[in-house]
């Protein structure tokens, strides 16, 4: 391809051309022979002067103001889904932290950021969720971050921008766009909070060491004054070098035109989806999608996802074979189905999300310290200047190790960890005020591994139970819990062991970032728990007792079948 | 020959030591041989780890480092004068909280009265952990585990906006604490010079615990220390990687200020204030002179959770604490890197592990699931989690290994749990 070349002389079909002859082309799908200039940018096509030619002229028609009229003059069901999602709007963020403060009874409601920009009064919530939050959604403006390496935002250009435009020797170099987006686009954002962008490629946020030193300089660095340390990354990375894109369908990552309440909502790709697929023939969005892409063959026989019915063009099947292609570079590779072993289809299992298996750490930082001074400054980024108040984060301590479990906001089980627990001091003008809202969240880690855990290390370690770090163990059916962490004497508000979601006879000790989400219950503890027993000796899905779990129990329970001769 | 002892105690221990040998001949001549005074153990088990085979010196005769460096073992010495040794019963207390004291005989033998100081056979906790805390035993005794150096660990905020108060230089997690110390019992109370056993070493915990009851203490665990059962956590430190700089770059450490070390929190802070430019130097603890260089380091992380299993020169089956996995780095004055994140001997690792007794006993031992059910996981810094080389002891044989998941244990414990 040529494209990179400057184009000496191009037909233009409008006059801007004769000062900018120089600049090159975007994208093979807007050249600038076909759409000029004015199109995008608007201005005076026919102007001969820079001053007429510039008036109204947009230097970023993507920004989500002017997306409609420019972008949106082809992709208006595009520019549209982006406006009202939730990458755009926060509102996900935003509700859950102000349920979590108390500002609000469920964290639903609002509509995000944009509903902050005219308001000036602020809740303590909304004061942080501008503070500490607000920098990233899709709308952003890039020329708000001093460090132009981190800067976010933009509207389409956020995620789609392959290459900044800048000037170059003799032409300019006009920004690429494209729709095979790499993951550092994504992870521009997606690296804090629940971390999935980082902890895919296997990084886990440090405890802020930046060891081993290398050449005398701190190692393992991620940005501004955050380390990391290397754990076994996604298998769908290791094994394929899947990039987020090639699991995240465009109606999941740009919205489906709803207003949605969570992630959850928004998203559309399950695990199943390609380890279950179902095909059908390839609809016309499946086969513009990947003629775009350029490196995916098109065929007749594609999947699509279960919850929107998305195509997931570059999963195709023929007579042979199901390929799974990697958008980035066309690479194709064998599909793994899911197996139809018993630890797939026995019924013991069923209420298990796939993360709570098949994820092998997630990146969880126990107490979340806010301090927030009154008399102090901050950048808002909502309104992007400096006003009154400002916050600070301290942490308790890290861990990567047995992910906690809980019921999820899918009403299965899932991974938990803190999400978040914030240990809140304000600094007002002439005192002190504290406040606790401890909270725990599920998510899909992305740390999936082929391997699954050890039944042990569900059924007998009281941290994936949710009791926290200590010594778990039964007596006459009973469950005993000593933890290890004294919360009060090392100075928090509450007693409960920091890490302990629940209590051994089940009570809850926090909150969690959905209004269904939860610990376990008593019941469901002493079930687990319980059935270790039988895992001690019965440790294969296989084994015969698992066929009709409860049948076993009540056969064993009654005396009919006994256990160990 | 009286007066030339008395001499040699002028020399080797400080102060007040010529007026208490006149009376206490014996004592001062079996302090002389203890390892409070000579800190072989601590100083030959790191030399040991740096690469020094057959180290067998002492704090008095401790040599200087190498001015030639090419290994790690060539600046073992340096790091131990001027990190490890600011603890012996000489040196002079630096004044932070938690480590007040005297020297010689007082270090350990002062009590501070009303009245004022007084001689005391009843040895404070206090004089003990003034030099037993961090990552040892000691500190555990109370429950406390250092908090990880950054500032952002250093939680809640106080009252009046400032990072909680420091003992010994180091802010500390509260976690379970021992019963003994629970029940007011304090070090002297089990480490003490009765029947004439040597204080430190050989008291055990059936020196005053004769009758042990129940049954599995004597069919299946005879031979396991009662602390691999009994501790109710223990102290897993991996990976530390040390850093000797001889050149002033110290804005990199604004955030790492606090590193278990006062003299290193003072200077740094003072540092990175000045407007003029600080000599990077720090203490040599044992002749007590400046040198240059200072000596910085951080983890890769530390657990309190983690437990391995080996055996210890006995026999005797133990939990396993790694020491300290360390991995070394020199900048000379010139800013060339001597050492670059060296981290082998020989070809070999560093990462080292000793049998240890944490004292953090509790009356319910572990459930059997916490020795029975380990695993270990691979990939990443996971794998700093398994013993590579074991001193003072070896790992779990392989019948040893077997035995957790035997058929014969799952018999025992699923009668236990039905």
């Amino acid at each position: 391809m040529n494209l990179e070349k400057p184009i000496a002389k191009p037909s233009s079909p409008d006059q801007c051309m004769s000062c900018h002859s120089s600049t090159t082309n975007m994208d093979k799908s807007h050249p600038i022979e076909v759409f000029g200039c004015f199109k995008c940018h608007g201005g005076n096509r026919y102007a001969t002067n820079k001053k007429d030619a510039h008036r109204g002229v947009v230097l970023n028609p993507s920004r989500l103001e002017y997306a409609n009229r420019f972008c949106g003059e082809c992709h208006s069901d595009v520019v549209k889904r982006v406006s009202s999602s939730m990458m755009q709007s926060q509102n996900g963020i935003l509700n859950v932290l102000k349920f979590q403060w108390g500002e609000l009874s469920t964290p639903i409601g609002l509509e995000g950021v944009v509903e902050l920009k005219d308001k000036n009064s602020t809740s303590l919530a909304e004061s942080h969720f501008r503070k500490a939050c607000a920098s990233c959604h899709v709308n952003q403006h890039e020329d708000v971050f001093d460090d132009k390496k981190y800067a976010r935002g933009g509207g389409c250009v956020d995620c789609h921008r392959i290459e900044k435009g800048h000037q170059e020797k003799n032409h300019y170099v006009h920004s690429k766009l494209s729709s095979k987006i790499p993951s550092k686009n994504c992870l521009k954002c997606h690296n804090r909070s629940n971390r999935i962008g980082i902890s895919y490629f296997g990084k886990f946020e440090s405890e802020g060491y930046g060891t081993p030193y290398k050449h005398g300089e701190f190692s393992h660095k991620l940005d501004g004054s955050r380390f990391y340390y290397e754990l076994p990354a996604d298998i769908h990375h290791t094994k394929a070098g899947l990039d987020c894109i090639d699991c995240h369908t465009e109606k999941g990552v740009m919205g489906d035109g709803k207003k949605n309440h969570h992630m959850e909502d928004a998203e559309d790709i399950k695990c199943n989806d390609c380890h279950k697929p179902k095909f059908k023939k390839a609809d016309s969005l499946a086969v513009m999608l990947s003629d775009l892409n350029g490196n995916i063959p098109e065929t007749k026989s594609i999947a699509y996802t279960n919850k929107k019915n998305s195509p997931i063009y570059n999963l195709q099947k023929d007579k042979n074979s199901t390929k799974f292609y990697r958008k980035r570079d066309g690479k194709a590779f064998d599909m793994s189905n899911m197996s139809n072993k018993p630890y797939h289809t026995l019924d013991i299992h069923k209420r298990l999300d796939c993360t709570s298996c098949h994820s092998s750490w997630v990146p969880s930082c126990y107490g979340c310290h806010e301090v927030y001074f009154e008399n102090g400054k901050q950048f808002d980024w909502v309104k992007r200047e400096v006003t009154k108040g400002s916050w600070q984060e301290f942490r308790s301590f890290l861990r990567f190790e047995s992910p906690s479990l809980g019921v999820g906001y899918n009403k299965k089980i899932m991974p938990f960890a803190p999400g978040c627990q914030v240990i809140g001091t304000l600094f007002k003008d002439k005192k002190v005020e504290k406040f606790h809202a401890m909270a725990m969240a599920g998510w899909d880690p992305h740390t999936t591994q082929k391997e699954v855990r050890s039944c042990e290390d569900c059924h007998f370690n009281p941290a994936s139970l949710g009791l926290g770090r200590g010594n778990l163990d039964i007596k006459n059916n009973r469950i005993f819990f000593e933890p290890f962490y004294n919360s009060k004497k090392s100075g928090m508000p509450f007693s409960y062991p920091i890490d302990g979601f629940v209590s051994s006879d089940g009570k809850q000790f926090q909150t969690t970032s959905r209004k269904d989400a939860r610990s376990f219950n008593k019941k469901e503890l002493q079930k687990i728990v319980g059935a270790y027993k039988c895992i001690l000796c019965h440790d294969r899905y296989s084994d015969k007792i698992y066929k009709d779990f409860n049948k076993s129990k009540i056969l064993f329970n009654s005396g009919k079948t006994v256990c160990l001769d | 020959m009286l007066r030339l002892i008395v001499i040699f105690f002028m020399l080797g221990l400080h102060l007040n030591a010529e007026d208490c040998v006149d009376c206490h001949k014996k004592e001062a001549q079996k302090c002389q041989s203890s390892n409070h005074y000579t800190l072989s153990n601590a100083i030959n088990i790191t030399r040991k780890a740096w690469g020094i085979k057959d180290s067998n010196v002492t704090l008095q005769t401790i040599p200087h480092s190498k001015i030639d460096v090419k290994k790690p073992s060539d600046l073992v010495d340096d790091f131990l004068r001027r990190k490890c040794l600011k603890c012996h019963l000489n040196v002079k207390n630096s004044g932070e909280r938690g480590m007040k004291r005297q020297r010689g005989c007082l270090a350990c033998h002062s009590k501070h009265s009303k009245k004022g100081r007084c001689q005391t056979k009843k040895i404070a906790m206090s004089k003990c952990l003034s030099c037993h805390n961090k990552e040892f035993v000691g500190t555990d005794y109370k429950g406390l585990f250092p908090k990880d150096y950054s500032h952002s660990f250093r939680t809640p905020l106080q009252k009046d906006g400032k990072y909680p108060s420091q003992r010994y230089g180091i802010d500390f997690h509260h976690l379970n604490q021992d019963i003994h110390y629970k029940l007011g019992m304090s070090c002297v109370d089990c480490h003490n010079n009765k029947n004439g056993k040597n204080w430190k070493k050989n008291i055990t915990c059936k020196d005053c615990h004769k009758e042990l009851s129940k049954s599995n203490h004597k069919e299946y665990h005879s031979n396991i220390s009662c602390s691999a059962c009994h501790s109710s956590w223990n102290m897993s430190s991996y990976e530390l990687s040390v850093f000797r700089d001889d050149t002033a770059d110290y804005a990199k450490w604004k955030d790492l200020t606090l590193q278990e070390d006062a003299y290193l929190n003072k200077f740094l802070k003072k540092a990175l204030k000045s407007k003029k430019k600080i000599k990077p130097v720090m203490p040599d603890w044992v002749d007590m002179k400046q040198k240059k260089g200072v000596w910085y380091s951080g983890w890769r992380y530390r657990r309190w959770e983690d437990m391995v299993l080996g055996v210890d020169m006995n026999g005797t089956i133990k939990i396993l604490r790694p020491i300290f996995q360390y991995r070394v780095s020199y900048r000379d004055a010139n800013g060339s890197m001597v050492l670059d994140d060296v981290s082998s001997v020989d070809g070999k690792p560093l990462e080292a592990w000793a049998p240890y007794s944490p004292h953090t006993i509790t009356k319910k031992a572990k459930s059997c699931e916490r020795c029975h059910n380990t695993e270990i996981k691979k990939g990443g810094v996971y794998s700093l989690k398994i013993p590579k080389v074991i001193y003072n002891g070896k790992a779990l044989s392989k019948t040893q290994t077997d035995r957790l998941k035997s058929y014969k244990y799952k018999k025992i414990r699923a009668k236990m749990l039905n």
